[in-house]
């Protein structure tokens, strides 16, 4: 009897080491946004609803989990959101796949979609095809989700690229702010490396054509010939010097910030609010970013945090030197998946559904509109309008809406929407490889050695190549 | 009598039946596990792997990377042991002194333990912002005259490892104090006594006396501290961009493991073979300054 009851107390603290073990693992995925709202409305819907497991990098595509709830009451979808700074979502997501945590539908960036479209995982989507032709989803938006003919991801976004500049400062240093007359002048490399210099003599240093050299890394790399792997060998492509060597000349001659990406400085210089470590005011001339560049990043970031300087009506939009696309989201559905029909759904409604696009383009889904549906929702989930959906039909149909809009006019007018309709059906999707992400990430800190003076371009090759062997072992480098 | 000696070993058992248990299934079976893994080529995309013999280990001696991180590893850990033992052993001493008698010993004590209670996240973001290029640091350093223009502090190597070293100490400086306190207050008063009535000075009693009793501690704070700095990981990894830039001088054991297991296709053989190697190192390692460190006196 007593000997039981040490077994049944040992056994308790076995199992109760084991669920502490095992807890972190599920829970502490969810981002702080997220999490709050679906913990407190799982209890309340968990007996009859069937949940639908969705992982993205960011929150965005909750705005649409949450619109899919309106029309699929039966439906609880469960939104966990992991960053990708520094490669989290893609570790964690490859960690649970095969195993009970994974999840039902999945976003995949631009930079590592094609690495899952490649692989077993995904389910065959031919089911949506008709689907995304009654859209008429951009070719290249399905291409990449393609792989041997099997379709297996769809895009909500297209993502051509542009150049966005001041207005006040293409004045200033150029005389004229029409875009058609900036794009001419900056239509070639030597054009805008032209336009770098005259701003530097003009201002005496103190505005930059760019914040960062990276900024022009994706027009680069989305201009050369080949992939980064062709036949399971490293291809260096010369646009990619010629990317290094421009990034070098932009540095030596104090064309650019110096500010990294996603970091202070960078969206400092958006509203003007820069200022180098002796105090002195500086000025960024242009931004290279994407058509989601502009609601999610520069126009979110034209008010600086003190409230003293607003770029907000200055800014004008053109294609720039070279063509290109940036980023954009796929779904996809696990194979393993046991709500596939729904994880379908789900990518229908959120990629090719045109009320939804139409919604989700044109700031439909506000605050208030999702708060009727879960009143748990975080008050950044609203979508502003603006985000260049996949689907010709609804960018044909919303496109003359943005003539007046909140964004034309942060743009003083210039319809950005129309510009990138153009600009979309000539994007292609023939150089992204499953490898791009890892590849282009380990390039990042031998370039910036290289461009600080540490390293010579030799060494920058070598150090390059030591990291992608680590990460590739079957890859073929010379 | 023998049924009552029996139930008294099988309450033994059952008392330590849930370490076992646990050390089994999250101790054990990994070491094996990762073992078996390392002579595979299995990745996480394609979730199967074939035996490819000591392709993984043949291939980690190929280049440079993997001895570049076993030599930022012990670098890094060395530079920061030194110093962390020495200011522990100097503020432990203080501490403890009967003749110097410090007042708020234990406020001290714990000041010096706080940065260990931080999340190493939010230490090196901390430490990230402080030194990026638009940061306060270059800031305050600008404006001074310490420097002519702003500097990409975590591009250069001196400074990257500098601060991987110094966060390091800092946050662990305060635990080996602890440790050493409570090994040196341990020490009978009696001894120092004696010594005193000898007319010993400091110095004669704290070779004399204190080091050799704190010996057993000692051993305890190497083999721990050697164990925690072969496999740091979080400090350098979020430091910079979680590959051990700058030019691969803060990259660690670790996170070479890591970046092979997170690398495209998720490459867990090559990265159990990091992790076997680590792990056989360490223990080599741990090994050699338990025998060079064990009580001599035993032996005779």
């Amino acid at each position: 009897m007593r000997k039981s009851l040490f077994s049944i107390v040992s056994l308790l603290i076995i199992a109760s080491m084991l669920l502490a073990g095992c807890t972190p693992a599920t829970t502490a995925a969810p981002a702080a946004t997220a999490a709050p709202a679906e913990a407190t409305q799982a209890p309340a819907a968990s007996t009859e609803k069937t949940i639908l497991n969705v992982w993205s990098f960011t929150n965005e595509i909750n705005t649409m989990a949450i619109a899919f709830e309106a029309i699929h009451p039966e439906v609880d979808v469960v939104y966990t959101m992991i960053p990708m700074t520094n490669g989290e979502y893609q570790t964690k997501l490859k960690a649970v796949i095969g195993t009970a945590d994974t999840p039902d539908v999945i976003a995949l960036e631009a930079a590592f979609v094609k690495e899952y479209v490649e692989a077993d995982f995904l389910a065959d989507l031919a089911d949506l095809l008709p689907a995304a032709q009654a859209a008429q989803t951009y070719q290249f938006v399905i291409d990449v989700g393609t792989d041997n003919g099997v379709t297996k991801a769809f895009a909500y976004q297209a993502t051509p690229g542009a150049v966005f500049y001041r207005r006040s400062l293409a004045t200033e240093y150029f005389g004229t702010d029409d875009p058609a007359e900036i794009q001419a002048m900056m239509s070639d490399l030597d054009g805008f490396i032209e336009m770098a210099a005259t701003i530097k003599e003009k201002s005496g240093g103190d505005t930059y054509m760019v914040a960062s050299s990276g900024d022009f890394q994706n027009p680069f790399f989305a201009n050369r010939a080949q992939p980064w792997v062709v036949d399971g060998a490293l291809v260096v492509d010369p646009m990619v010097e010629e990317y290094i060597n421009i990034a070098k000349l932009f540095r030596d001659n104090g064309y650019e910030a110096q500010a990294q990406q996603w970091q202070e400085g960078w969206f400092a210089g958006m509203n003007d609010s820069l200022v180098d470590a002796d105090g002195n005011a500086k000025q960024v001339f242009c931004y290279f970013l994407p058509t989601w560049g502009l609601p999610y990043v520069l126009a979110p970031n034209s008010k600086s945090a003190d409230g003293a300087h607003d770029t907000g009506g200055d800014w004008g939009v053109v294609t720039g030197p070279l063509p290109y696309q940036w980023g954009g989201t796929w779904l996809g559905a696990m194979a393993e998946s046991p709500n596939l029909e729904l994880a379908k759904e789900f990518i229908r409604f959120a990629t090719l559904d045109e009320q939804n696009l139409t919604n989700w383009a044109t700031g439909v889904y506000t605050n208030a509109y999702l708060a009727a549906i879960d009143p748990n929702v975080a008050p950044d989930q609203a979508q502003a309008a603006g985000d260049f959906v996949s689907s010709k039909v609804v960018v044909n149909k919303i496109v003359a809406s943005f003539d007046n809009s909140e964004l034309s006019a942060f743009l003083a007018g210039q319809n950005s929407y129309a510009g990138f309709a153009e600009a979309a059906p000539s994007v292609n999707a023939k150089l992204m490889t499953g490898s791009d992400d890892a590849i282009q990430r380990a390039l990042n800190d031998p370039i910036n050695q290289y461009l600080n003076g540490e390293i010579s371009m030799d060494d920058l090759w070598s150090i390059w190549k030591d990291a992608l062997r680590t990460e590739f072992p079957d890859l073929v480098i010379k | 009598m023998n049924l009552t000696a029996l139930k008294k070993i099988n309450h033994g058992y059952l008392f330590i039946a849930p370490f076992v248990i646990g050390f089994l299934i999250f101790g054990l079976y990994p070491v094996v596990n990762t073992l078996a893994l390392s002579f595979t080529d299995m990745t996480l995309m394609t979730r199967e792997g074939n035996w490819n013999d000591f392709q993984n280990f043949t291939r980690l001696f190929a280049d440079d990377v993997f001895m570049t991180a076993v030599g930022n590893t012990w670098l890094l850990w060395i530079l920061n042991f030194i110093p962390q033992i020495g200011i522990a052993m100097l503020l432990s001493m203080w501490f403890t002194n009967a003749r110097l008698r410090l007042k708020g010993v234990g406020l001290w004590r714990a000041m010096f333990f706080l940065p260990n209670l931080l999340m190493p996240a939010a230490v090196a973001a901390l430490f990230f912002s402080l030194f990026s290029y638009y940061g306060p640091v270059n800031q305050v350093m600008v404006r001074f005259d310490l420097l002519p223009e702003a500097v990409h502090f975590l591009q250069k190597i001196p400074v990257a490892r500098a601060l991987v070293i110094f966060i390091q100490w800092w946050m662990w400086f305060g635990q080996t104090t602890i440790i050493l306190m409570a090994g040196m207050t341990s020490i009978p008063v009696h001894l120092y006594e004696a010594a005193m009535v000898d007319g010993a000075t400091s110095m004669q009693m704290f070779t004399r006396i204190t080091l050799p009793l704190l010996k057993p501690i000692l051993v305890y704070i190497f083999v721990t501290s050697l164990v925690g700095g072969m496999q740091m990981f979080d400090i350098p990894y979020l430091l910079t961009d979680g590959r051990g830039s700058p030019s691969q001088s803060i990259l660690t054991n670790t996170i070479l493991m890591y970046t092979k297991f997170a690398s495209s296709k998720g490459h867990i053989g090559a990265a159990s073979a990091v992790g076997v190697m680590v792990f056989l190192m360490t223990s080599v390692c741990a090994m050699a300054i338990m025998y060079f460190l064990r009580d001599k006196d035993k032996d005779k």
